[in-house]
């Protein structure tokens, strides 16, 4: 199964995330879940950004946020709505909203 | 041509989720796919009409006006939005009212389904 | 003939919001989708419950008496009448120190024949993995 899994809260962990498997697995970092792509805990990144997943996160949503391109991390590419229309019907079979 | 289903179950007012479907129905659009739209639950409130535009809060009436004259169906869960007090005259015009199995149906039709749930 | 399936995955707890109920409620309206589909088609639906979602699956829910509300404990065994495989993730069941005791693992009292199933996680991953459409609740 090829799954997008749209993540919409910031959270070091998610449990529901954590247990998913696919053999092609997208993470798309949205609304607060956009700061899992750049907040830096105590130094360190987000677990979520370890997870063997493609990780993308909502250009328009860092923005709004105040978080630019060189807050996010390298692991992380950048999209906007347009990309998500294409990573939706293009890249993955089934998405989720987390 | 494909079809995106997304279910909204959020609400309006306060939210910022209804702000991403509808940019996100816009965006299928303009590449020329097919988009249903579910509100449910508090994701009914995006569906009744008369709501006044303050900068503070998101207003999306006159967007989502534009992408059902664009092709984009929009429906809403009668229930929901009965129990919420507003009524079919209430309704957006040009927006549907049906019952749940609407939503499935259009996920039986639909390529993709994004089922957004409530908070 | 068509025949979509299409999973309803419930990860949130009941009752403070409306999210577990309206999965449920969705998923019992497969049961007239046929209204508005050709001959032939139609959805099977499958219900499973993760993480803190197992927690709609206790029995013994009162939220008629104390709210005036119907219960999750209701629309559950409404799912079981209505024939919906239901499925509850064993791991979470073992995390939170229930007993299939203290489930709603039937609904012979409303005449259903249909039973929840304990399962493993893999097991609803699987569900997920063979359905058309998955949707998170």
């Amino acid at each position: 199964m090829k799954l997008g899994v749209f993540v919409s809260q910031y959270s070091r962990e998610n449990d529901t995330l954590s247990r998913l498997k696919a053999e092609k697995l997208g993470v798309i970092l949205v609304q607060n879940g956009v700061y899992n792509a750049a907040l830096k805990e105590d130094g360190k990144s987000s677990p979520i950004l370890d997870k063997d997943a493609t990780i993308y996160a909502l250009s328009e949503d860092l923005q709004s946020r105040g978080l630019g391109v060189g807050n996010v991390d390298s692991k992380v590419k950048i999209v906007d709505y347009d990309g998500l229309v294409d990573l939706i019907f293009n890249e993955y079979e089934k998405i989720i909203w987390l | 041509m494909s079809k995106l289903t997304i279910g909204c179950f959020s609400s309006l007012v306060g939210s910022m989720t209804t702000d991403f479907v509808v940019k996100l129905a816009e965006a299928a659009r303009k590449k020329g796919h097919d988009v249903d739209i579910w509100l449910s639950g508090n994701g009914t409130m995006l569906s009744k009409k008369g709501q006044r535009s303050f900068k503070d809060y998101s207003s999306l009436e006159k967007t989502i006006k534009d992408l059902v004259t664009g092709g984009v169906n929009v429906v809403a869960c009668e229930a929901c939005a009965e129990a919420r007090g507003f009524h079919k005259e209430d309704l957006i015009d040009g927006f549907g009212r049906k019952s749940m199995d609407w939503y499935l149906a259009s996920c039986f039709s639909a390529d993709r389904v994004l089922q957004i749930g409530g908070e | 003939m068509a025949i979509k399936k299409v999973a309803f995955v419930v990860d949130k707890l009941p009752y403070k919001t409306e999210t577990s109920r309206l999965a449920l409620t969705h998923a019992i309206s497969s049961q007239t989708v046929e209204i508005h589909l050709e001959d032939g088609e139609n959805i099977t639906p499958v219900l499973a419950f993760i993480g803190e979602g197992v927690l709609n699956c206790i029995k013994g829910q009162k939220a008629s008496d104390m709210y005036g509300i119907t219960s999750l404990e209701s629309h559950i065994k409404n799912a079981l009448l209505t024939d919906i495989r239901t499925l509850i993730c064993a791991e979470d069941v073992k995390r939170f120190g229930l007993s299939n005791d203290a489930l709603i693992m039937d609904a012979e009292d409303i005449g259903a024949d249909m039973v929840s199933e304990i399962v493993p996680f893999d097991e609803i991953m699987e569900e997920m993995n063979t359905a058309d459409h998955i949707l998170f609740f």
